[in-house]
């Protein structure tokens, strides 16, 4: 098993090269370049071109693109993710600011969509036909098809401002930081950014758990003599446990872009707003530090799909 | 030999309900199971043979149903009957694993393929005993090696994919064995297996059948399996008893149209390639939509009139040779004659 996930891990090596590589290449083909964003354009009137290519050759802009390539990535592996262009701050530590928020959140939101997915498609799947099934069927369909933003809002609207049970925005009040003090700020942002992923997660255990239960092995330990919560619940779920969980490990992704949408809607400080920030002002060193680092979240939760499904499915191999 | 007698099943109707449809899969079926000996059940697919035995246990589907009839148990405590028992309650939890045990067609799809083999005997065991844990693998390791399995020690540990389909029906059967049934029940169990397979399989049913004193109802298509296992003998066809008896009353003076035109349409080991082999003419109707009468009478050649009105009686002769047809006298003169003539 060690050994598995070792040779997972150094198979990511060549790949994450690779990726760097078309990273660094989508920005350099993005139109216009850091400088015009860090002058404003009045002030770019009064600065004279041979003032903007010294600033450009300053920030290494003028080199050949190979080079450039291989400084940064140099740097990278020094742990030197440049800095912000706007504000100078290493990028390092902006994303030390706002990823522990992010991953707040999406840990958050995965959890409870595993969670309440599983639970409810095994529920619906057990009572297959029942008012409750159709229910949660139709909720699903919704659950699916609706934008996020849109639920953000209405969820917003509802809980914020009808109910007045839960605060509008933003991730603690200062002072009051224990963890369910902060509980009150996570729950909207985690359940709307989950929606669509608990919504699939709950169609699809339905379907797995349906699956699995019309199979020959339930029948056998029926005829075992066992009783009905074991055939369910061991011999039923476990199967259906496998496709449910690699469907969770694909999806992962979906979350981590859900995330940017939902910072915006709930002014979570996180990556997704400093994203949103840094695209705005072309901050290069940033965007390719978030699009290198949601890249490698993808590829570990393909690492960590594979995993699971070794260890929940006897009849994968190892090596 | 009375008192050998286990199970009793007098005139099951069982009915499948399906897009407002109504399936009469059983039609009044009756045999006795008795212990120490083998019957066994034959007829072309989907004549009703699983759904016979799906009863027994109550294993039936929920779109099906047991109309009537009776399923009863003979134990030493009295009798019991079973189509009277909640379907998954306390009573019929016992008797499934305690008293009867199945093992099916496709010994791959019948173990959970996730579970150890060892996990899934075990469960059987401690849901019958008081055993722990590793009394329970103990006593595992003991069938799987009375099954014939080798290694057990380490094969009890295994997954099923790790088994091979011959190795993996011996482990069924242990799991079967493990608290030691009076009655087995195998639904074709080595239909997914190699001949030579199939023949260890059922050398070890035989054994089980002599020590254990076993009650067995094996269901399958084929007659050579009949011949070498069978004591007694059902034919069945679309969801009827159409003759039984013993194994040398059905194969030596076969009396239905059905099982005769069943035996002439295999070829018999040891004939050579000039055997007179004659399929059934006609097709199996759908189940849907019955013939009233005799259900075989549209492919029957003895067929008169009465045999489309109403369905034949079961008549019983040399003592418990039972055929359902009415003209089953007038086909024994004539196949008295064509002997005599020969
Ligand atoms: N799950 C089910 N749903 C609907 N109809 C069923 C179901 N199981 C059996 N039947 C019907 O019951 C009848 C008898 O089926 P059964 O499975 O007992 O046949 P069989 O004799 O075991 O055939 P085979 O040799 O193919 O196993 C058939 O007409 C079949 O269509
Ligand atoms: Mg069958």
């Amino acid at each position: 098993m060690i050994n598995f996930i070792i040779r997972k891990i150094l198979a990511l090596i060549p790949m994450l090269v690779v990726i760097s590589f078309l990273i660094f290449l989508g920005v350099e083909l993005m139109p216009g370049d850091a400088v015009d964003f860090m002058i404003s354009p009045e002030a770019l009137s009064t600065v004279s071109p041979a003032e903007l290519e010294a600033l450009r050759d300053e920030l290494g802009l003028n080199d050949p693109f190979i080079v450039r390539y291989f400084i940064w990535l140099a740097n990278i592996l020094r742990g030197d993710f440049g800095y912000s262009l706007q504000s100078g701050v290493p990028v390092s530590q902006l994303m030390a600011n706002t990823l522990p928020a992010t991953l707040e959140l999406t840990v958050a939101a995965l959890l409870i969509s595993t969670l309440l997915g599983s639970l409810l498609g095994v529920v619906s799947a057990l009572r297959k036909g029942s008012i409750a099934d159709n229910v949660l069927t139709v909720a699903g369909m919704i659950g699916v098809a609706i934008p996020q933003f849109l639920f953000g809002l209405v969820m917003i609207v509802v809980f914020v401002f009808n109910l007045e049970w839960l605060p509008v925005g933003g991730r603690m009040t200062p002072g009051r930081e224990l963890f369910f003090q902060r509980l009150e700020y996570l729950v909207l942002p985690a359940v709307v950014l989950g929606l669509a992923l608990t919504a699939g997660v709950m169609r699809y255990s339905r379907a797995s758990m349906l699956d699995s239960l019309n199979k020959d092995y339930i029948k056998t330990a029926r005829s075992k003599g066992l009783k009905e919560w074991r055939i369910n619940l061991i011999h039923g779920l476990r199967v259906a446990m496998t496709p449910v969980a690699v469907l969770i490990g694909f999806r992962l992704p979906m979350l981590i872009g859900g995330a940017v949408v939902i910072e915006q809607v709930f002014q979570w400080q996180g990556v997704g707003q400093l994203f949103v920030m840094a695209v705005r002002s072309q901050n290069t060193p940033i965007i390719m530090m978030i699009a290198f680092f949601s890249v490698l979240m993808v590829l570990v939760s393909s690492i960590l799909v594979d995993i699971v499904t070794a260890i929940l499915d006897p009849r994968v191999k190892l090596s | 030999m009375r008192d050998d007698l286990i199970l009793q099943v007098k005139d099951l109707s069982v009915n499948f309900y399906t897009n407002q449809r109504c399936n009469m899969a059983l039609r009044g079926v009756s045999f006795d199971l008795r212990k120490g000996r083998t019957l066994c059940i034959v007829g072309e697919s989907g004549c009703g043979k699983s759904v016979t035995a799906n009863a027994i246990m109550q294993l039936l589907p929920d779109l099906s149903r047991i109309e009537s009839g009776n399923i009863t148990f003979k134990g030493q405590d009295g009798d019991i009957q079973i189509e009277k028992l909640p379907k998954n309650g306390k009573q019929m939890r016992k008797l499934r694993g305690e008293v009867m045990a199945m093992i099916f067609q496709d010994p791959m799809t019948a173990l959970n393929p996730v579970f150890t083999v060892g996990f899934q005997m075990n469960e059987m065991i401690q849901a019958h005993t008081d055993l722990r844990k590793k009394a329970a693998t103990e006593k595992s390791i003991g069938l799987l090696t009375d099954m014939g399995v080798p290694l057990p020690e380490q094969r009890v540990h295994e997954y099923p994919h790790q088994f091979s389909g011959g190795m993996r029906q011996r482990a069924m059967i242990a799991m079967a064995m493990a608290c030691a049934p009076e009655i087995l029940i195998a639904d074709e169990p080595t239909t997914a297996l190699d001949v030579t397979i199939q023949a260890q399989i059922f050398e070890l049913m035989l054994e089980l059948k002599e020590t254990e004193h076993m009650a067995i109802l094996l269901i399958t298509h084929d007659m050579g399996v009949v011949a070498e296992m069978a004591d007694d003998v059902a034919v069945m066809y679309m969801g009827n008893m159409v003759e039984s008896g013993t194994v040398q009353q059905i194969l030596n003076s076969p009396s239905h149209p059905y099982t005769i035109a069943l035996l002439q349409s295999i070829p018999v080991l040891g004939h050579g390639k000039n055997q007179n082999l004659e399929p059934i003419r006609g097709m199996t109707p759908d189940p849907y939509h019955r013939p009233p009468g005799c259900q075989f009478a549209p492919r029957c050649d003895f067929a008169t009139d009465i045999c489309a009105s109403r369905l034949p009686d079961e008549s019983v002769f040399d003592t418990n040779h039972m055929v359902r047809c009415f003209h089953y006298e007038e086909i024994k003169r004539n196949k008295e004659i064509q002997h005599g003539k020969k």
